[in-house]
């Protein structure tokens, strides 16, 4: 096409960036209704919230001007710094139990056998609920009146009396753990099955025939392949788990004794609970500083020599 | 003879295992949604006792539903509403995402790396901390306490999701197809709706899906947003309901309303599901 | 094309927006929270029906309220009239987003006879900024029936801290799932309706100095603390009370297997309407050696400033301080707010509910615009020091950290 221009026209390098211009122009078209969007109801608010994170701001009376003290108060924080571990706990503990669960699911419905559709929706079907009704239906399996585990537990004759499983630490964070592996595996799962799917099955035949051994395979041809799968599985949990909340307000509420209060938890305590919204700025941009580290530095961790 | 019928018997060893494998994960996975439904049709009494067994043992009662219908003003008012907010953060994403989608696999403009990941990065920012500002904002723009304002926000949060599936599935679609629709003088729009949209339905699909479920599900931001009692959505409902009403729980309300809130998502993942993990697995390659 | 479609929805949008703000200035509107649904709207509709003045009320889920209204303030579209839970009130009077009510309340010939402790929380500074609303009062509830079971005088509550605990052996020595005491372990607010006043009967404080300096670290509150420690260590608590953020505040006692719990007023209604088979006696919530106290609670009535709505306001607290409001309140779940005419008001009533009224005269409200972070919020320090001593090992320990925490919130306040 641009040949026979070049063949018919006379001035074919002018015209030619016209066209790009043109081009270039309904591209910016084409993005613009997003990135008014993201503009209006993103970077500006965010902007807002760091210009609030710069003021004493009572939610209700006059902001006033205090320049970086938020961030000399925030240093101090004993609470916000144990959330802060908390949740780099958690998004560890979590992460790696959902991969633990996720990658044999992925195994598993990488097979071709007359049941795995099935098997692949019913591992998927709990990813489709809610987060916010997952922890409903979670807080009440828990419960040791009107629960099912506690009471299960006692009439199966696994435990003399009924424990309270949110009334300790571990009980409650394992809990937690498993309601969100169970609630997110499916989604890692067809993930990284997209991964294993891409993968070619000469590749994998060829090192059969080598006498490579199942684990080999595993390890030096199907992980290596799926670098990218994983890493995006994993930038997607990693954050997630980072601004966690719904499952430790609903479930847990930040029990016992304030020792699941996530880092976004918080945030909201002190924005909505105390109306300290310079503060929980303050603290929300600490939070994305650290976040947005993260994932570079995951990214860099799991380059590919392509690039992502 | 005897190396035939052992290659069968370990073929049949193998599938009792595979498939005794995924029974047992089926039934992990789905327990606990199968248990929720059950119980929220005992009767109230009844659904204060430990749910073993699950089923209602003295018949089958609404109760519970007629329980979670007493709160506020008419279920029927915040399903309508959820439902209303929902679909229309399914057209505005779709419509948003597909058009941004194919501006960024298509053109080349200034910034455009940028801006691809400016919109990206946005899926970094916990959004309760923007929530007050969101709520000066709509203020501003007259959408504060209206549905238009609560489903702009809802698309705005489901951006970066929606954009980078469908550009992944534009990327996908190779160029030659769009090119020779163009030499036949076919307009850009025209290419875009007849040629190009069928082949990323499923990216589509996966859009809408996901934000639906988000719309569907999301709470605080329409508790907030959201100030007369008319325009509340069902999980606002659900919060009181969790809350406790004059410090007595009622654990069948909240099955019922759990039951509730997840049918939709069920069926509608269950009846597209087929288009949908296509266009989750096209678009995650990338 | 589907850009002008998104535009002209857009705008539509608008439109219908701004028609219904033109159309809703018409009523006044006010919000009141979930928990006082049984009686708040049939109060506002026999307020309608009698008067030109019309208010529209919303229902807000009770654990939201405060950080809605607050929202809505801040953006300019906050209600007319709110019913707030009376402890918040210094705070919103602080912030400047109340209206003085203090010549409207001074005008009511019956002021002196409102509810000591809504006006004392509705007082910032001098001024007064809220008015009693609906009231509640933290007593003591006994179970007759299981009482009876236990060979105890069914109709004789207990007057001191040995009686209830001698009374919760024996109830919850008749086994099963029986227990004898309950309380919401891991509730902030729960807890001060029902456990600051065990302290406050046996002549402790919980805050001093015109609500300035925290006395967490006192004798009276460890003796309590022991005194309920000794509870839950000989098993007559259940164990669902460890986990208990306010959710089953009542719920424990409504099903007719718990002896005692301290609770509020509220339950009495409750009870006789929803649990008629669950026989109780109501006493008063007694100190170490005798002695009572009630933690004053309920909700404040506030008026959003800068609306000209005073006028508007008065002619709807008489309404509510008249024999007709207060009775109506009574009957639907409220204690009367008015004690000159609040015998008048529950004579109807079920007599349990005159403990309950007597109870609001000596009830007791701890007062402070940071009310919420040091008692309520569930990240506080006051809910996190109770779950830990009544079932932590190192009472010392969290008594001493919480005081620091209080103090250091107070102090910041200032």
């Amino acid at each position: 096409m641009i040949n026979s221009q070049k063949i018919h026209d006379g001035a074919p390098i002018r015209r030619k960036s016209v066209r790009n211009r043109r081009k270039q122009f309904a591209g910016l078209l084409f993005i613009a209704p997003a990135l008014i969007l993201v503009a209006t109801f993103f970077v500006i608010p965010l902007g807002m919230a760091f210009w609030m994170s710069l003021h004493n701001w009572p939610l209700l009376g006059r902001p006033r001007f205090i320049g970086i003290d938020n961030y000399v108060r925030l240093t101090q924080d004993a609470q916000f710094w144990s959330s802060m571990r908390f949740t780099v706990y958690y998004t560890v503990v979590v992460t790696i139990a959902i991969f633990a669960v996720a990658f044999p699911l992925a195994l598993f419905a990488d097979k071709a056998h007359r049941f795995t559709k099935f098997y692949r929706t019913a591992f998927f079907l709990p990813v489709v609920v809610g987060f916010g009704s997952a922890s409903l239906l979670w807080a009440w399996l828990l419960d040791v009146d009107s629960g099912l585990f506690s009471p299960a537990a006692e009439y199966l004759g696994l435990m003399a009396k009924r424990i309270n499983l949110l009334a300790d630490f571990d009980t409650t964070f394992w809990s937690i753990i498993i309601m969100v592996v169970w609630k997110t595996a499916g989604f890692n799962m067809i993930i990284l099955l997209t991964g294993l799917q891409g993968i070619s099955t000469e590749v994998q035949e060829a090192a059969r025939i080598d006498g490579a051994s199942s684990w080999q395979r595993f390890r030096r041809i199907t992980l290596p392949l799926m670098r990218r799968t994983i890493a995006l599985a994993l930038i997607l949990s990693v954050s997630g788990s980072m601004l966690a909340f719904d499952q430790f307000y609903i479930i847990a509420d930040g029990g016992p004794q304030n020792r699941t209060v996530t880092a976004v938890y918080w945030i909201f305590s002190q924005s909505f609970g105390s109306f300290r919204l310079g503060y929980g700025a303050a603290l929300s941009m600490v939070l994305l500083v650290i976040l947005v580290f993260i994932s570079v530095v995951q990214l860099r961790l799991l380059r590919t020599p392509e690039g992502m | 003879m005897s190396a035939r019928r052992s290659a069968s018997a370990r073929h049949l060893y193998a599938s009792l295992r595979y498939n005794g494998f995924g029974i047992v994960a089926a039934f992990l996975f789905l327990a606990p949604l199968a248990w929720s439904v059950l119980v929220s049709f005992k009767p109230s009494v009844e659904a204060r006792q430990p749910p073993l067994p699950p089923w209602p043992v003295d018949g089958f009662s609404v109760q519970s539903y007629e329980n979670l219908a007493k709160y506020g003003s008419g279920i029927w008012t915040y399903a309508g509403n959820s439902l209303t907010v929902a679909l229309a953060t399914v057209v505005a994403s779709v419509t948003v995402s597909l058009l941004a989608g194919y501006g960024f696999s298509r053109f080349h403009f200034p910034f455009k790396n940028m801006l691809f990941v400016l919109i990206i990065s946005t899926v970094m920012i916990p959004f309760q901390s923007i929530l007050t500002p969101l709520f000066l904002i709509l203020t501003k723009l007259g959408l504060q306490n209206t549905l238009t304002g609560i489903v702009l926000v809802y698309v705005t949060l489901q951006l970066p999701f929606s954009i980078f599936m469908m550009r992944n599935a534009f990327d996908a679609v190779p160029k030659e197809i769009e090119d020779a629709a163009r030499v036949d003088g076919a307009s850009i729009f025209a290419v875009l709706y007849r040629i190009m949209l069928p082949l990323v339905l499923p990216g589509v699909v996966t859009v809408a899906i996901f934000a639906f479920l988000a719309s569907w599900n999301e709470f605080l931001a329409a508790l907030i947003l959201l100030t007369d009692q008319n325009k509340y959505t069902l999980p606002v409902l659900m919060a009181a309901v969790r809350s406790g009403q004059f410090g007595t729980i009622d654990w069948g309300a909240v099955q019922s309303g759990v039951t509730l809130m997840m049918a939709p998502c069920l069926v509608l993942f269950l009846g597209l599901q087929h288009y949908y993990i296509r266009g989750l697995t096209a678009g995650a390659v990338k | 094309m589907k850009l002008l479609k998104i535009v002209a929805l857009a705008a539509t949008a608008l439109a219908t927006t701004l028609s219904t703000s033109a159309f809703a200035q018409e009523k006044l509107t006010m919000w009141s929270r979930s928990s006082s649904e049984a009686f708040m709207p049939a109060l506002i509709d026999a307020f309608n029906a009698s008067h030109k003045t019309q208010i529209e009320l919303q229902i807000v889920p009770s654990a939201e309220m405060v950080q809605k209204y607050a929202t809505a303030a801040a953006g300019g579209s906050a209600p007319d009239f709110v019913s707030l839970d009376l402890v918040y009130g210094p705070a919103f009077a602080k912030s400047g987003a109340l209206e003085d009510l203090t010549d409207v309340a001074k005008s009511l010939p019956y002021f002196e006879h409102l509810s000591k402790a809504h006006i004392g929380t509705g007082t910032f500074e001098g001024r007064i900024y809220a008015m009693p609303m609906s009231a509640d009062a933290s007593v003591l509830l006994w179970n007759k029936k299981l009482f009876k079971q236990a060979g105890l005088d069914p109709e004789k509550g207990p007057t001191n801290w040995a009686e209830i605990e001698a009374a919760a052996s024996k109830v919850n020595a008749l086994g099963g799932d029986i227990r004898g005491f309950y309380f919401a372990g891991a509730c902030g607010g729960c807890n001060a309706f029902t456990f600051m006043p065990l302290i406050w009967a046996s002549g402790g404080d919980i805050l001093v100095d015109g609500g300035k300096r925290a006395t967490l670290d006192s004798p009276q509150m460890y003796d309590a603390i022991n005194f309920y420690r000794d509870l839950v260590a000989k098993g007559y608590v259940p164990e669902s009370a460890k986990t208990d953020s306010g959710k089953n505040f009542f719920g424990g006692f409504a099903t007719d297997k718990i002896g005692l719990s301290p609770i509020g007023a509220f339950a009495i209604g409750n009870l006789v309407k929803n649990y008629p088979t669950v026989e109780f006696g109501v006493t008063f919530i007694p100190g170490k050696d005798g002695g009572k106290a009630s933690f004053g609670g309920g909700d404040n009535f506030v008026v959003t400033a800068g609306r000209d709505n005073a006028p508007a306001a008065k002619e709807f607290l008489e309404f509510v301080y008249s024999l007709e409001g207060q009775t109506l309140l009574a009957k639907l779940g409220s204690l009367p707010t008015r004690d000159d005419v609040a015998a008048e008001a529950v004579k109807s009533l079920d007599q349990r509910y005159q403990v309950a009224t007597e109870a609001l005269k000596i009830g007791r409200t701890p007062s402070s615009p940071v009310y919420n972070d040091i008692i309520n919020s569930s990240t506080g320090p006051w809910k996190q020091m109770l779950n830990e001593v009544f079932f932590g090992d190192d009472v010392k320990g969290s008594v001493t950290k919480a005081q620091a925490a209080m103090q250091a919130i107070l102090d910041e306040a200032d």
